[in-house]
């Protein structure tokens, strides 16, 4: 699945100075991935604070464990799974969220009334938006990173599997429960 | 499932063309479809890119400030070492160049200086292999006058020419640590 970039040459020399403690050289890195690690951040915890904290702690951890890293992987990858699973940790730790539904949740997507037909264009986009950022707030972490790390992020199938650590077809049934939840809460929106 | 996926364009070839196929008769999917494609419009559109400005600063700070393991401190304690050993090396180094440099160059000169100052051999000569001497007259005045070659075969320069008896000639050629006396055949 790795396919090799224009980086990876230096990129290799980078981790290789990190790993003797050239922290400038590892500050290139954070350069380089920044944006991406706190997307990452964001799309689990869903507040910007929380991510950019997390996001700098991926790091501190990613150096304190450069020689556990192997280059099977894309360096790119390790630092967005470390970065996954300190959020996803953050989140249930902190506890202050409301989860309406569970990891298996897919099957309350029956439950959810089905309407057909293009249904958000009668509501206020400053409504919507509101409505909307509730919605994702109500999702599992698992549930809300899959659908954001793909629409926002921009990321594969293969890329989300490997950064949550998860088989694909979980990511296929995750994403269908996420779009189906959100959906469904904006037609009701709509509706009202 | 496959709705989503097709959106995603994360389908087989032989699966997307099945969706296509039904989505062209389906109007239901149709607009499940279209409402996917609007949902991740706005979700992109209620996502803000946080401001990363010092952040990259503030992670090598928190590194900084990490405590360094044992291991990793005696590592760079040692690779200074080697590295202020091998600047050392490379000083000394230079300094030796420059001495061999100045002590080829200067070498002729002390060597000059040298054979002033050391007493000359005495080689006690008729006139066989030496140069003809001077008229006396011509050595009185020599004798206050600036050196001369005297001698073509040797082509050594005579530093002074010092004798206090007319019928004698003496003189030193530096060059080759040579003092020459002259006498005059016998009659």
């Amino acid at each position: 699945m790795r396919t090799p970039g224009r980086h990876d040459g230096d990129e290799a020399e980078l981790i290789e100075r990190s790993r003797k403690g050239d922290s400038e050289a590892f500050g290139v890195l954070v350069e380089r991935y920044q944006r991406r690690v706190v997307g990452v951040a964001l799309a689990v915890v869903h507040n910007q604070d929380d991510a950019i904290e997390l996001a700098q702690e991926t790091f501190v951890r990613a150096y304190e464990n450069l020689s556990k890293f192997e280059s099977r992987s894309s360096f790119s990858t390790w630092l967005y799974r470390i970065a996954a699973n300190l959020a996803i940790d953050f989140w249930r730790r902190e506890g202050r969220h409301v989860v309406l539904h569970g990891e298996d949740a897919e099957t309350e997507i029956g439950k959810l009334p089905t309407t057909t037909g293009d249904s958000f264009k009668e509501v206020s986009r400053s409504e919507l938006s509101a409505r909307l950022k509730q919605a994702l707030e109500e999702l599992t972490p698992e549930h809300r990173a899959v659908i954001l790390l793909r629409e926002v992020e921009g990321m594969s199938y293969d890329e989300i599997s490997d950064v949550l650590q998860c088989p694909r077809g979980t990511v296929m049934s995750r994403l269908h429960y996420a779009r189906t939840h959100l959906r469904n809460i904006l037609k009701d929106l709509g509706g009202n | 499932m496959m709705l989503g996926a097709f959106e995603d364009s994360e389908l087989e070839p032989n699966e997307m063309q099945e969706v296509a196929y039904h989505l062209a008769r389906c109007e239901s999917c149709t607009g499940v479809l279209a409402d996917y494609s609007t949902l991740g419009r706005d979700l992109r559109s209620i996502t803000e890119a946080p401001s990363l400005a010092g952040f990259s600063n503030a992670v090598i700070a928190r590194i900084d400030r990490l405590p360094q393991p044992v291991l990793t401190r005696i590592e760079r304690f040692f690779r200074r070492q080697l590295e202020s050993v091998g600047t050392g090396f490379a000083w000394g180094s230079a300094v030796v160049a420059a001495a061999v440099v100045t002590i080829v160059l200067m070498t002729p000169y002390a060597e000059q200086l040298a054979n002033r100052g050391a007493m000359p051999t005495i080689v006690a000569s008729s006139n066989h292999n030496v140069a003809p001497a001077p008229a006396p007259a011509q050595m009185a005045d020599a004798a206050t006058s600036e050196p001369t070659m005297a001698d073509n075969d040797s082509h050594a320069d005579i530093s002074r020419l010092e004798s206090e008896n007319h019928s004698v000639a003496v003189w030193s050629e530096p060059r080759r640590d040579t003092t020459v006396i002259w006498l005059p055949d016998q009659p």
